[in-house]
């Protein structure tokens, strides 16, 4: 379990960066995913840009309003954030389930987010949340709404010269709160599904599901009905309609009745 | 000079060590100028071989190793087999030839000077597979490997007169062992000397120096096997590995130290796996619910070749189908098949566990059958005389089996109930384990300044022997436990052992230091006798110190073999569990594991070993399972595929012992490394029936199967 030889690059700023990057490099930001995939060989990049270097992309702050996270955040500083549990605590309660403390304390949330894992949980957040995702290239800056930003498991619309270098989370509505549920095998695993949910007075509602597809999608038809009035079971049950297998569409309709229920208590 | 240290909770001594990082696993051991091993294995569960192509030349690569290489160096692995039974000779090629039998089979050895280069080479070697239909189902093979049929009693005769007779198909999926640390192997040869020298991380040093001396033709004084600090095994590290073998054929083949440790995928696909056996039982019961008679056809799913020990766990699940019960007549076969998936082997229980799961499910359906309480049902029929000696032949050496199952029912607080959200139910196993048996060595010597040595055939690999074999020593010779150093696993220096595997190592490792210890001191009396000029019986040790007999006779020691027939130990497990009505989640709320291991050396390492044999046994219940898809691939190849349980996961355990010293040895102590694998997948499948009225499910227990269970029991 030796990676295939590549070249290996530490740029120490953004600006160093992104002239390396293009479809034969990797970048290697916390590498709770990418080192066992380059460790089993399934990556194969002729060169990876470790950009552990670049403290330019570590910071969490919401100076203007929205919140604004830098892609090599590790997930640990946005769990342990005293900006971000009261004003956005879906993004603390997501980011507990990710894996274990040791992870988290090495992932970042930029690489989590440009991995794009269908059992990902940060992703899911983020759609329920309506962030944004904001890319450099070499040739400018582009931004993508979250729920346009994954587009099949382990693929995103960042191309390759591109690299992610913040989250953006804008101010939810007055009085919003939010649930979070997922079942998982065992403690830290990989989730088999999950569910994020945003609600606020005033008929606002966000309900993000993960892992029952290849991406993080939003249940538009629940939120609606959840919107005008629906109680948690049938919402869930709206959100889940169309999942594949009777026994996987029981267990999402069950985590989103559990995540509504926590926003809603 | 005695000192009460047997039956103490003394802490692990070895664990200061193990946790400073002062340990010296395989892979910390590197000899200068190793070649390192990258194995080529078959990704095809079923193929031919038509051809193998080598790459040209690769900066780092020193050569590659095919089967025909081996010719004139290396046999197939030896096959063991049972009593009174068939198995095949056919042993694991240590390479494929023309066929491969499973994915993840060794197909060539590459050496090259790092790993990762054995590993790039390892990729450019052409293999042209010719795939051919693999046989995944054990029932559906054609191949028998291994066949065993007893028959005691009039089975027939009392099936047909049976007021009752109950059947029952059980099925329990194959494991992967994961231990902490993989495999790995280091071999050096000196032609000079003509002697090879093997590092290796196995449960023993003996049975690998043995299965070398077979595989290479080489006489075993001419072979040192050095096994080091190892981090654990499960059973996984018992028998010689053909890798192991090609590591040391590699050595004198290329004249180079050659290392090998494996990586986490290749534990998974080439490591033996565990259990993977089903059963139909049948049960004859008269009216007063007794058992009158038993039937079981064992179904074992063997893989494609047979390892030196595959053959061994379902002849031991056979022979203990009559349980902890007083059943008269078995009619019991097991029929092991040949199937295009790794081999099996010992793993935590070895064939224990499927016994316990195959009998004690049948009970519980049984005494549901006859409208009887599963305790009561099971109350009736237990032995209580002992020693006994079973339908099958085997005799159990002694035991209290109804005080083991009256403690489970008290401490687990049997509990039913079910509501809109869940429903709940209470389950017990019970179970007897062969343990012991053969023979096991030590050697005591006096130590300059009075302390004492301990040379023991038995090794470590996670069990404390350090611990516990240090308190039988001081004990005996009434010496401080610090005052006791163990030695292990060298060939070279430890007297020729059997090895930690069936629950051995205290009954027989720790009998043989006992034995040891007590020539030992027997000399050490001769001697202070003579000083002191009195009798050795009349030695008074209070003017007289072990540093004084040191002093005037240097270097004294004495060995002991000890020998002994199988011990058994026995237990009752109960279990608590709850299932999520909406999700069909399984969570087991609490668990009482009573064990009857005989005398019990260290209450507080025993305990660790029940509570780390309940984990494993809960694992199978809940995540553990190592599939195959419908063409043979391995689908648990990593841990995203293959789950073990966290701390998270694990319930409370009540853990009980009861004590019933084995006759058979000096300590009266059984075994208790495996009783906690042993009776809670048993406990657990009865309490998940119960909670689902009767419904029958086999591990894992996925929440799709309860789900899908639970709707069934409703409808």
């Amino acid at each position: 379990m030796k990676p295939a030889p590549f070249d290996y690059r530490s740029p120490a700023s953004v600006d160093e960066t992104l002239p390396l990057l293009g479809p034969d490099s990797t970048v290697l930001a916390g590498g709770q995913s990418l080192v066992p995939l380059l460790n089993l060989r399934l990556a194969r990049p002729e060169l990876v840009v470790d950009v552990n270097g670049i403290s330019e992309l570590d910071y969490i702050r919401s100076d203007d309003g929205p919140l604004r996270i830098g892609a090599m955040t590790r997930q640990v500083t946005l769990e342990r954030s005293e900006l971000v549990r009261p004003r956005w605590p879906l993004l603390h309660d997501a980011i507990v389930f990710v894996g274990h403390p040791q992870i988290r304390s090495r992932g970042t949330v930029g690489g989590s987010v440009a991995h794009a894992d269908p059992a990902a949980e940060l992703p899911a957040a983020l759609v329920a949340l309506d962030a944004r995702i904001h890319l450099r290239s070499a040739g400018g800056a582009r931004s993508v709404a979250a729920g346009d930003f994954f587009r099949g498991a382990l693929y995103t619309a960042r191309e390759p010269h591109e690299l992610l270098v913040e989250l953006e989370v804008p101010e939810q509505p007055e009085d919003a709160r939010s649930g979070f549920a997922e079942h998982a095998r065992t403690h830290g695993d990989f989730a088999t599904a999950g569910a994020a949910v945003v609600v606020a007075p005033g008929g606002h509602a966000a309900i993000a599901l993960f892992g029952a597809g290849p991406v993080p999608a939003r249940a538009n038809a629940a939120e609606r009905a959840l919107a005008e009035g629906a109680d948690p079971r049938e919402a869930a049950a709206l959100a889940a309609e169309g999942i594949d297998g009777e026994h996987r569409r029981a267990l999402c309709a069950e985590l989103v009745r559990r995540a509504i229920e926590e926003a809603t208590e | 000079m005695t000192a009460e240290l047997v039956g103490r909770p003394v802490r692990r001594r070895e664990d200061e060590r193990i946790l400073r990082g002062r340990t010296r696993y395989l892979d910390d051991i590197d000899p200068p100028g190793a070649a390192h091993a990258a194995f080529v294995r078959s990704p095809f569960a079923h193929a031919r071989i038509a051809r193998i192509t080598v790459p040209d030349e690769l900066a780092g690569l020193i050569g590659v190793i095919t089967a025909s290489d081996l010719d004139g160096h290396a046999r197939d692995l030896p096959v063991q087999g049972f009593e009174d039974g068939r198995v095949s000779e056919e042993g694991h090629p240590l390479l494929a030839r023309d066929e491969v039998r499973y994915a993840g089979q060794p197909v060539a050895a590459v050496l090259a000077e790092s790993r990762a280069v054995a590993e790039d080479a390892a990729e450019l070697l052409e293999v042209d597979y010719e795939p051919l239909a693999p046989v995944l189902d054990a029932r559906r093979s054609e191949d028998t490997l291994t066949h065993w049929h007893r028959v005691r009693g009039d089975v027939e005769g009392l099936f047909g007169s049976a007021a009752h007779v109950v059947r029952a198909s059980h099925s329990l999926p194959r494991l992967a062992p994961v231990p902490m640390e993989a495999r790995g192997a280091i071999a050096s040869y000196d032609q000079a000397g003509d002697m090879l020298t093997v590092w290796v991380s196995a449960q023993d040093s003996h049975r690998q120096l043995a299965g070398l001396a077979a595989v290479l033709g080489r006489p075993e004084d001419s072979i040192h096997v050095i096994v080091p600090d190892v981090g654990g095994a499960f059973g996984s590290k018992g028998a010689p590995a053909p890798e192991t073998m090609l590591v040391a054929a590699a050595a004198i083949i290329s004249g180079r130290t050659v290392k090998w440790t494996e990586d986490r995928e290749e534990n998974f696909v080439a490591s033996y796996q565990g259990r993977g056996m089903e059963a139909d039982v049948e049960l004859a019961l008269d009216d007063d619910a007794r058992i009158l008679a038993i039937r079981a056809r064992i179904h074992a799913d063997l893989g494609g070749y047979l390892m030196p020990t595959t053959a061994i766990p379902a002849h031991t699940t056979a022979m203990l189908m009559c349980g902890v019960y007083d059943i008269p007549a078995a009619d019991v076969e097991v029929v092991g098949r040949r199937t295009n998936k790794v081999p099996t082997g010992p793993y935590r229980g070895a064939g224990r566990p499927e016994a316990a799961y195959f009998l004690e499910c049948t009970v519980d359906v049984a005494a549901r059958r006859l409208g009887i309480d599963p305790l009561e049902l099971r109350r009736r029929n237990l032995i209580r005389e002992l020693p006994y000696e079973t339908a099958l032949g085997w005799t159990y050496d002694s035991g209290d089996y109804r005080r083991c199952l009256d403690l489970a029912e008290e401490l687990v607080e049997p509990e039913e109930r079910s509501d809109e959200e869940r429903v709940v139910g209470t389950g017990f196993g019970m179970y007897v384990e062969r343990a012991g048996g053969l023979f096991e060595t030590a050697e005591a010597e006096l130590l300059p300044g009075g302390g004492l040595l301990v040379r023991s055939g038995s090794s470590p690999h996670g069990q404390g022997h350090d611990t516990t074999f240090a308190q039988i020593a001081a004990e005996r010779l009434g010496v401080a436990l610090e005052d006791v150093e163990l030695r292990f696993g060298d060939s070279a220096e430890v007297p020729r052992g059997v090895g930690t595997f069936a629950s051995r190592s205290v009954a027989m490792g720790g009998s043989a230091v006992v034995q040891a210890v007590d020539a030992l001191k027997e000399k050490c009396a001769r001697v202070a006798a003579r000083l002191r000029g009195t009798s050795p019986d009349e030695v008074d040790w209070r003017s007289m110190s072990l540093a004084e007999v040191a002093g005037a006779e240097p270097g004294l020691r004495a060995s002991a073999r000890f020998e002994s027939e199988l011990v058994f130990s026995s237990g009752a497990y109960g279990a608590v569990v709850e299932i999520e009505r909406r999700t069909g989640r399984l969570r087991v709320l609490r668990l009482a594991a009573v064990d009857d291991a005989g005398t019990i050396v260290n209450p507080l390492l025993a305990e660790g070993q029940v509570i780390g044999g309940t984990a494993q046994g809960l694992g199978q219940c809940l995540v553990e399972e190592a599939a195959y898809d419908e063409e043979g691939n391995p689908t648990f190849a990593s841990f995203v595929g293959y789950s073990l349980l966290t701390a998270a996961e694990m319930p409370p355990v009540i853990t009980e012992f009861v004590e019933s010293p084995s006759p058979l040895n000096p300590l009266g102590a059984k075994g208790i490394g495996e009783g906690g694998a042993i009776g809670t997948p048993a406990a657990v499948a009865n309490a998940v029936a119960d909670a689902l009225g009767g419904v029958r499910v086999d591990p894992p227990f996925t929440e799709e199967k309860l789900w899908s269970a639970l709707r069934e029991a409703n409808s």
